[in-house]
């Protein structure tokens, strides 16, 4: 990495002439060089999975791997479905859906007071509700179980959805916060100048204004919670209340020879998210851009 | 990702700032041209002081209650619990029974005095350790790439992202599936590339070989979020800063150690303490590509607390465990609390 950036840079007006063009093309070289190996490194294992989940049965097994199959094997995602995929699918969706819609307007909320209010102690408050975040997430397991045991909530997905938001609505915060305080005090001024109250010049002006910075959040709660694996596992019990992750991780211990439908089940599961990545991804580089620098 | 010239160094505070804000949230300039809402009849004055004192003094904690009632009434019990359990026998008969005698500092003396936990805390920091500077250095290399002008850099930016929208554990189980002994692209790639001991190599039958899998898979996962942080951070940078040092003839390493590195310093540790706390947490990825074998030796210390949790069903056991690692990350809050103090941010 230093090898690159210490190349010489592509600027729009070189001056520095000391620097002969032929180094200016290596120094491009390099650059592109890098790019593609970046590039192939993140891509390939997902491109390897699709490939994997639609290869013939004997293309998969092979010592030389086959980089394009002689013929498309799609039947196994018909399978796959067949299989109670769609259950957990829709298991997933509507926990991941539910989190997101509920933890996002609740840490607006809160992030909005944290980001515009003098709060005593404000400070201290925001390191403790970093500090949340910071618990290893098996700390948590063990009496988290016992309490939804408790309230009958084990088996539910009300169990998993307040204990999803729980972890998630943290970070949610401060990533709200910061883009709250992006946004010039002068406009809500404005607004309570004339006759708006408080919260009717945040639900109105600032909550709008901060479209990219909840679109972020909602993309970060959505993922985590789409995700999660390890309370899904230890909370539910039965078939039907499975989430994608549990699935396909029982999926993966029962056939772990047929690894075209281990990857037909993956791809079904990852496709949603880069499907929703892709579409979003400017928003969310520009949501994490501001969110990371003011947070 | 593109960031337009104009937009830079001027992120907040000024109302200078807010045409090139409206513009970017797409919502157009008719909220600075005149508040969106009706003009209201004036209150009466003493109506209005209630609405001021409201404002300041309720609605605050009104806005906050929500979210701490989430985050405190959820995680503060089972911390305490956890707490709690930690100095009692909690083993399955005594949770059955209902009565967990009380039992000291026993569970945290077995942990620390246990061959096998010692092991375990070593194997835990070294590996999250390998990780943390893994993500960082793969990280920050694609920020300063992806900070430079070249064709392709958006295409670029899109592809470092897919690696944070796959499940962990559907990428768990297809590197596990790359790094296949016989059958893996890996072992593949790299006899092709001429490094012949890697044909029919075993990478889950040794503890080093294990974690290096493993390793690269986290690795993998992580630094996009990283890379992004740290992209972010330094489009921030003026660019004439830069541009000046260059003209006074700081070579392109001078520029980077003395300008961009302590420009980014902030989100710098932010992202190295991130980093360090997910990493020391791992777990999927572990449980999913070797279960904590071969022979417990990839057990790092989330899944040595889930086993003994939820195999062993010793829940006192579990919780010193659990404390111990709390303990270890509140040390790491600490610097990362202080590493920010000076950050004018958090007032």
């Amino acid at each position: 990495m230093t090898a690159t950036s210490s190349a010489t840079p592509a600027t729009r007006q070189p001056v520095n002439l000391r620097r002969s063009r032929a180094r200016r093309r290596a120094g491009r070289f390099g650059t592109y060089l890098v790019a593609v190996l970046i590039g192939l490194f993140s891509v390939f294992p997902l491109f390897w999975m699709l490939l994997t989940s639609v290869k013939p049965r004997t293309e998969i097994v092979t010592r030389d791997p086959v980089f394009w199959p002689s013929s498309f094997a799609w039947d196994r995602y018909g399978d796959v479905l067949a299989r109670g995929f769609t259950t957990y699918l829709a298991n997933s969706l509507f926990i991941a859906v539910t989190v997101t819609l509920i933890g996002v307007l609740v840490a607006a909320l809160a992030g909005y007071a944290l980001a515009r209010f003098d709060l005593p102690l404000k400070r201290y408050l925001l390191l403790v509700v970093l500090a949340t975040q910071m618990f290893p997430v098996v700390v948590l397991l063990i009496p988290f179980f016992a309490v939804m045991r408790r309230l009958d909530l084990l088996d539910s997905y009300t169990g998993l959805i307040v204990t999803y938001m729980s972890f998630s609505i943290p970070l949610a915060i401060w990533i709200l916060r910061g883009f709250f305080r992006g946004i010039p005090d002068e406009l809500e001024d404005a607004a309570l100048v004339d006759g708006c109250t408080r919260f009717g010049a945040m639900w109105r002006i600032v909550l709008p204004l901060a479209g990219p910075g909840i679109a972020a959040c909602a993309i970060y709660v959505f993922i985590a919670a789409w995700n999660e694996f390890l309370f899904a596992l230890t909370f539910t019990s039965s078939d039907a209340m499975r989430t994608l992750p549990v699935a396909l991780q029982a999926f993966i211990g029962r056939d772990a020879t047929d690894h075209g439908a281990i990857m037909a089940a993956s791809t079904l599961f990852t496709l949603p998210v880069v499907v929703f990545f892709l579409f979003v991804h400017r928003r969310l580089t520009e949501g994490m851009a501001n969110g990371a620098i003011k947070g | 990702m593109s960031t337009s010239p104009d937009t830079v160094g001027q992120r907040r505070g000024d109302s200078a700032a807010a045409p090139s804000g409206a513009a970017r949230t797409g919502s157009g300039g008719g909220a600075l041209t005149g508040p969106p809402t009706r003009r209201r009849r004036p209150r009466g004055p003493r109506l209005a002081r209630l609405q001021r004192t409201f404002d300041r003094r309720l609605l605050p904690p009104l806005l906050l209650a929500p979210a701490l009632l989430i985050i405190f009434g959820l995680v503060g019990y089972p911390v305490l619990r956890t707490f709690w359990l930690s100095f009692h026998d909690a083993g399955l008969a005594a949770m059955v029974s209902g009565e967990m005698a009380f039992v000291g500092i026993d569970n945290y003396v077995t942990i620390v005095t246990d061959a096998h936990y010692r092991r375990v805390f070593l194997v835990t920091a070294v590996f999250g350790l390998a990780c943390v500077i893994g993500t960082m250095v793969l990280g920050v290399g694609v920020a300063l790439l992806l900070n430079r002008p070249f064709r392709g850099r958006i295409l670029l930016g899109v592809l470092v992202l897919l690696p944070w929208a796959m499940p962990r554990v559907a990428a768990a189980t297809i590197w596990q599936w790359m790094f296949h002994d016989q059958y893996g692209v890996v072992n593949w790639l790299l006899t092709t590339l001429g490094m012949t001991q890697f044909e029919g190599f075993a990478w889950f039958i040794s503890p080093l070989r294990a974690f290096v899998a493993i390793g690269v898979v986290v690795v993998w996962q992580s630094f996009p979020f990283v890379a992004l942080s740290i992209l972010a951070a330094l489009q921030s940078i003026p660019t004439d800063v830069v541009e000046a040092a260059r003209l006074d003839g700081a070579t392109a390493t001078q520029r980077l150690r003395h300008i961009t590195l302590p420009m980014i310093k902030p989100v710098l540790v932010v992202m190295v303490i991130i980093s360090t706390i997910w990493n020391f947490k791992v777990f999927d990825q572990v449980f999913i590509m070797t279960e904590g074998g071969p022979a417990r030796s990839t057990e790092v210390l989330s899944i040595a607390t889930w086993r003994e949790a939820f195999t062993r069903l010793d829940f006192g056991l579990a919780s010193a465990l659990a404390i111990a690692m709390f303990l270890i990350l509140t040390l790491v809050t600490v610097v990362y609390v202080r590493a920010i103090r000076d950050d004018e941010e958090l007032r």
